[in-house]
C-alpha cells in the first residue's frame, strides 16, 4: 500500500505542478507598453536553442526584418524586381544606364549596443555577401548583375558599381538584398586581404580559381561564426532562445523606435503544418505567413476571434510538368490532349481554394504578372478551356487509339499516367488526385504516386524517373528568373556568363527532355537561348522575348500551368491593428518576414 | 577476479564488438537513404526569391561541410573518429559537433521518457498485482481491460487524443514546446513550474503508454506466482494477507525489472512521436529533423546513441539481475 500511496501522490505533484505554474511570467527586457506580439516563421520549422544569432546560419536565430536588417526590403512589384522599401539605406540614387546606385544610409541608425551603423558596416557585410553567394555580390566568373567595385564615399554614403561586361536588370535588387552586419562584431571573419583576394578571384586563371576556392572556404567560418551575443541594427534584438520559442525585445537604439509597437517579439516553433494550424486556431498568432489547409482546417482558422485572412500576389504558380524523354509525353499532341481534358478550375477549387487561382492559360508567367508584361499576347494564347472533343482529336493526332472506351499508346500498348508528388505536399496530392478521376472519366488510366519526401522528390525528378510530376514556376519578378523554370537547368539548358548551352534529356539535370529547338508560330526558336537573353536585357527589351516565350510555353506545352499562388498572410485584429494590404509588401525577399517591416515601419499598432 | 568482474568484462567487450557492428551498419544504411538534400535546400532558395546562381553558390558553401572522398574513406574516417568520440559535424547545423547537438537533445529525453517509464512502471505493477489478485471480480477486469486497452492504442493517438481534450477542448495544459519563453530561466517558481507543465501531457502520454504492458505482465506474473508452493505454504501456515502479498510481489515482479532495465535502455529512441506531436526538442524530434535535412553524420550519431544505450541496458539488466535473484547468484556461484 505504501507503494500505491507513492504513485498516488506522484500523480497528485503532477496535478499540483499543473494548478501552480500558470501564473504570470517574469517579464524581462525593455519595456515598450505596446505588449507581446506573437509571429512564426512558416519557411524554418525547428528553432535551435544553440544556433548563433548568424543571418547565414541555416538555423540561425537571426529573423530578417525583426532582428536582422537588410539595405532595402525589395518588394515584389509586377514587372520591376528593383522597388524596396528603405532598411538601413534610406535611400538611394541609380544611374541612369544601371552602372551604379547609391547608397545614403540612416542618418540615425544605430546598433543596439549603441554604435553608429556606418558605410563601413555595409562594406564588410557586402564582402560577407561575397563568401556566401548573393545575386549582386558573386564570385562566379561571367555571372551577371554582379558588382565591381564598392566604394565608401563617406560614413552614411557608399557607391556600388556594377561589372557592366554582363548587366543585369535586376543588380539594384541584388544590391539591396544584402544583410548589413556590425563590422565590430564581425570584423576578425573575413582576412585583412579579403578584397584583394576578391580582385584576384575575378580572373580565370589558376590564380582566380585558388582565390575562388579560399572565398568559399571563408563562407564555412561565416556559416559557424557565433557572436557573443546578438547585435541589431533592426527594431528589436534577440533576448533568448529556447527550443521551442524565441524572446526578441525592443531595441531601443532602432532608428525608428518610436513608432516600433510591439514591446516584444515572440516566435513560436513548429514542427509540422498541424501546429501552426492550432496556433492559428486558438488565435495565439498575431501574424503568419501562408500555410496549406483543408477546408474545415481553414474556417476553423478564419472563425478564430481576431482572425483575418489578407490576400495578395505572389509572383508563384504550380504546373504539371512533363518528361518528354518518355513516351508518349514526347508527342506535343499528348500534352495538349491532356490540357484540353484538366479542368484547372475544379482541380484548384479542390486543392487550393484559399491559396490560388485557376491558371488562364500556360504561359509561363503568373496572369497577375503576364498581364502587365504582355497585355497584347495574353488575350492571344489557348486558354485550352476544357474540351473532351479538343482532347481526342489531339490524342487521334498523336497516333492514340481509344478501345473500350479507354486510351492506348500508337502500338496498342495501355497508357497510364503517372503522377508524382512529395508525401506532405498535401495540395500538390489533392489536386492529382483531381487530375487522375477527370483523366479516368475520360478514358485514360492514371495513378498517384506519392514520393517519402521532398529531397528524393527532387532527387528522382532529376533523374528523370517519373512521367509527369508537379513543378513550380513563374517565380518573379525578374523576367530571366521567371522563364528559367521552364527554359533552364531543368529543361537542359545551362547559363554560365551569358553563354547557353544545352544538355540532351537525361543529362546535367535534363528531365523535363524537351529539344533544344521548338516550332512557334511555323517558325523555329532556341528557348533556353532566349530565357538567358533575359538575364540581361531591360524592361523594354524584355516584353517581346517574354511574348515570345509565353507563346512558345503555350503552344509546346512542357508543363500545364494548374493554378497561380495567392500570398496569404493570416492575421489577427486582437491585439494589434494596422495591418497593409498592399499586394507588393505582402511577400518581400529573400526569407524576409513581412511582419517585422511592417512593425519598422510604423505600420501596426498596438490595439487601443 | 570475482564471478561479477568476470561477467562485466565479457559483457563490456561483447558490448564494444556490437557497437562498432551497429555503428557500421547504420552508417552505411544512413549514407545510402535516397535523396538529394542539395536540391531540395536550392529549391527552398529559388522558391524564396533567390537568384539561381546566389542559390546554387549558398548550397555550395553550406554543403561544403558534408565528408568528401568515396564512401570507403568516409567510413574509415568515422570509425576513426569514433574511437575519439568524434561523431562529425552536422550540416543542418553548420559547423556543430554531432555529440554538442546529441548532449542538447538527449536532456530534454531523459528526464521525461525517465519518470513517464518509472511512473507507469510503479503504477502499472501495483495495479497488475491486484488484476491477479482480483482477476474473477470486476475489478479485476476493469484492470485488465484498461491494460489491453492502453497497450493497444498506438502512442501517436493517445497523444493527440491527450491534445485534443487537455489543450483543445479543456484547454488546461501547454501542448508544445518545453517551456514558455517568457520566463526567465532559472532556478525560480515560475520557470520550474512552466518546464513541469510543460512536459505533464509528454509525461502522461509515456506513462499511459507503457501501462497497459506492465499491468498485464504484472498480472500474468502473479498468476504464475500464485500457484507456487511456498505461496500455498504460507496460506496454511495462516500468515497475514498483506504478508502473503508481499512475497507475491516480490516474487513476480522479478522478470518485471529485467524489462523496466530494457525500457530504460530504449528511453533515448522511444519518442519520436511523442516529441513530434508535442513538438518536444528531445532525440526523436532531433532524428526526424536530421532525417529530413539528409543530416548523416547526426542520424548516424543519434542511431549509435540509441544502440550504446540498449547494450549499456542489457548489461546491467543481467548484472542486476543476478544481484536481486538469489537463485541466479547461487547458481553461477555453483558453476
Amino acid at each position: 500500500m505504501k507503494r500505491l500511496a507513492a504513485a498516488a501522490a506522484l500523480l497528485g505533484l503532477a496535478a499540483t505542478v499543473t494548478a501552480c505554474s500558470g501564473g504570470s511570467p517574469t517579464k524581462s527586457g525593455s519595456g515598450g507598453g505596446g505588449g507581446l506580439f506573437t509571429t512564426i516563421d512558416v519557411n524554418r520549422p525547428g528553432l535551435d536553442a544553440s544556433a548563433p544569432a548568424n543571418p547565414y546560419n541555416p538555423k540561425g536565430n537571426s529573423f530578417p526584418a525583426f532582428n536582422s536588417m537588410k539595405l532595402g526590403w525589395v518588394k515584389n512589384h509586377l514587372t520591376d524586381p528593383n522597388q524596396a522599401l528603405p532598411g538601413i539605406a534610406a535611400s538611394w540614387e541609380v544611374a541612369p544606364d544601371n552602372s551604379a546606385i547609391t547608397l545614403k544610409l540612416q542618418p540615425n541608425a544605430k546598433w543596439s549596443d549603441g554604435q553608429p551603423v556606418t558605410a563601413e558596416d555595409v562594406k564588410m557585410s557586402i564582402g560577407i555577401a561575397y563568401t556566401q553567394g548573393s545575386t549582386a555580390f558573386s564570385v562566379t566568373p561571367g555571372a551577371a548583375g554582379v558588382a565591381s567595385d564598392v566604394t565608401v564615399v563617406d560614413d552614411k554614403t557608399l557607391k556600388i558599381t556594377q561589372e557592366m561586361a554582363n548587366p543585369s536588370p535586376k543588380f539594384v535588387r541584388g544590391v539591396l538584398d544584402t544583410t548589413v552586419l556590425p563590422s565590430h562584431v564581425w570584423k576578425d571573419v573575413l582576412p585583412a586581404n579579403f578584397w584583394d583576394t576578391l580582385k584576384a578571384a575575378r580572373g580565370d586563371d589558376a590564380a582566380a580559381e585558388k582565390a575562388r576556392a579560399d572565398i568559399t572556404a571563408l563562407g564555412q567560418k561565416v556559416l559557424t561564426f557565433a557572436p557573443p551575443k546578438d547585435v541589431s541594427a533592426g527594431p528589436f534584438v534577440l533576448e533568448r532562445v529556447n527550443p521551442g520559442e524565441a524572446l526578441l525585445v525592443k531595441n531601443k537604439n532602432f532608428y525608428n523606435a518610436a513608432n516600433v509597437a510591439p514591446a516584444q517579439v515572440k516566435f513560436l516553433n513548429y514542427t509540422g503544418n498541424e501546429q501552426i494550424w492550432n496556433y492559428l486556431t486558438a488565435g495565439k498568432l498575431d501574424q503568419s505567413g501562408f500555410i496549406a489547409a483543408p477546408t474545415d482546417v481553414m474556417n476553423r482558422i478564419k472563425q478564430a476571434p481576431g482572425n483575418e485572412v489578407i490576400k495578395g500576389y505572389s509572383p508563384v504558380a504550380v504546373s504539371m510538368a512533363f518528361n518528354q524523354s518518355k513516351k508518349p509525353y514526347d508527342n506535343v499532341h499528348v500534352r495538349r490532349g491532356l490540357a484540353y481534358l484538366i479542368n484547372r478550375d475544379e482541380v484548384t477549387k479542390v486543392a487550393s481554394p484559399e491559396g490560388g487561382t485557376p491558371a488562364v492559360t500556360t504561359s509561363g508567367i503568373h496572369q497577375k504578372a503576364a498581364q502587365a508584361w504582355i497585355p497584347d499576347t495574353l488575350p492571344k494564347l489557348d486558354p485550352y478551356k476544357p474540351d473532351p472533343a479538343k482532347a481526342e482529336a489531339e490524342f487521334k493526332q498523336a497516333g492514340l487509339t481509344k478501345k473500350d472506351g479507354k486510351w492506348a499508346l500508337a502500338d496498342g500498348t495501355p497508357w497510364k499516367v503517372s503522377m508524382h508528388a512529395p508525401s506532405g505536399f498535401s495540395d500538390w496530392l489533392s489536386a492529382q488526385e483531381n487530375i487522375k478521376s477527370q483523366l479516368v472519366k475520360n478514358g485514360i488510366d492514371a495513378e498517384v504516386v506519392t514520393t517519402t519526401d521532398y529531397p528524393l522528390y527532387l532527387e528522382e525528378l532529376a533523374a528523370g524517373k517519373y512521367d509527369v510530376g508537379f513543378w513550380l514556376m513563374a517565380l518573379g519578378p525578374a523576367p530571366y528568373d521567371i522563364f528559367q523554370r521552364l527554359y533552364g537547368a531543368s529543361n537542359g539548358w545551362t547559363n554560365v556568363a551569358g553563354k547557353v548551352t544545352h544538355a540532351a534529356p537525361g543529362k546535367n539535370g535534363n528531365w523535363m527532355g524537351g529539344p533544344e529547338e521548338i516550332e512557334v508560330d511555323g517558325a523555329k526558336i532556341n528557348p533556353g537561348e532566349l530565357t538567358g537573353k533575359l538575364n540581361t536585357a531591360t524592361a523594354e527589351q524584355a516584353k517581346p522575348i517574354m511574348a515570345q516565350l509565353a507563346t512558345a510555353a503555350n503552344q509546346d506545352l512542357p508543363v500545364i500551368q494548374l493554378w497561380d499562388y495567392v500570398n496569404n498572410q493570416f492575421v489577427n485584429n486582437t491585439r494589434f491593428t494596422g495591418w497593409p494590404h498592399d499586394d507588393e509588401i505582402l511577400r518581400l525577399g529573400t526569407g524576409v518576414l513581412p511582419a517585422g517591416v511592417w512593425i519598422q515601419l510604423g505600420m501596426v499598432k498596438a490595439k487601443q | 577476479m570475482t564471478v561479477i568482474a568476470r561477467r562485466l568484462a565479457g559483457h563490456l567487450a561483447r558490448g564494444l564488438v556490437m557497437i562498432l557492428v551497429v555503428a557500421t551498419i547504420s552508417f552505411f544504411i544512413v549514407n545510402n537513404i535516397p535523396g538529394d538534400p542539395m536540391a531540395a535546400r536550392y529549391e527552398k532558395l529559388v522558391e524564396g526569391g533567390m537568384s539561381p546562381e546566389a542559390a546554387a553558390q549558398a548550397v555550395k558553401v553550406l554543403y561544403g561541410f558534408q565528408p568528401t572522398g568515396t564512401l570507403w574513406q568516409q567510413y574509415t574516417d568515422y570509425m576513426g573518429g569514433l574511437l575519439h568520440l568524434d561523431l562529425g559535424v552536422s550540416v543542418s547545423r553548420p559547423g556543430t559537433p554531432v555529440l554538442d547537438v546529441l548532449g542538447e537533445a538527449a536532456k530534454w529525453t531523459v528526464l521525461p521518457v525517465l519518470v513517464g517509464t518509472l511512473l507507469s512502471f510503479l503504477v502499472g505493477v501495483i495495479l497488475g498485482v491486484f488484476a491477479a489478485i482480483k482477476r474473477t471480480s470486476k475489478l479485476g477486469d476493469a484492470l485488465a481491460i484498461s491494460g489491453s486497452l492502453l497497450h493497444g492504442i498506438p502512442q501517436y493517438v493517445l497523444a493527440m487524443l491527450l491534445v485534443v481534450i487537455f489543450a483543445t477542448l479543456i484547454p488546461i495544459l501547454p501542448a508544445d514546446g518545453p517551456v514558455d519563453i517568457l520566463f526567465e530561466p532559472g532556478f525560480n517558481a515560475g520557470y520550474i513550474g512552466s518546464l513541469a507543465e510543460h512536459a505533464v501531457l509528454p509525461v502522461v502520454t509515456y506513462a499511459l503508454s507503457a501501462y497497459g504492458g506492465w499491468v498485464l505482465a504484472m498480472k500474468s506474473s502473479v498468476v504464475t506466482v500464485l500457484g507456487d508452493d511456498f505461496i500455498l505454504a504460507a496460506e496454511l501456515r495462516g500468515m497475514k494477507r498483506s504478508i502473503v502479498f508481499r512475497y507475491i510481489a516480490r516474487n513476480a515482479i522479478l522478470p518485471l525489472f529485467t524489462i523496466l532495465a530494457l525500457s530504460l535502455g530504449l528511453l533515448l529512441g522511444g519518442a519520436v512521436f511523442i516529441e513530434k506531436i508535442f513538438n518536444y526538442p528531445g532525440l526523436g524530434l532531433m532524428l526526424i529533423n536530421g532525417v529530413n535535412d539528409r543530416d548523416y553524420a547526426l542520424m548516424s550519431g543519434a542511431f549509435l546513441l540509441i544502440t550504446a544505450a540498449v547494450i549499456v541496458a542489457n548489461i546491467v539488466a543481467d548484472l542486476f539481475y543476478s544481484t536481486i535473484d538469489p537463485r541466479v547468484r547461487s547458481g553461477e556461484e555453483a558453476a
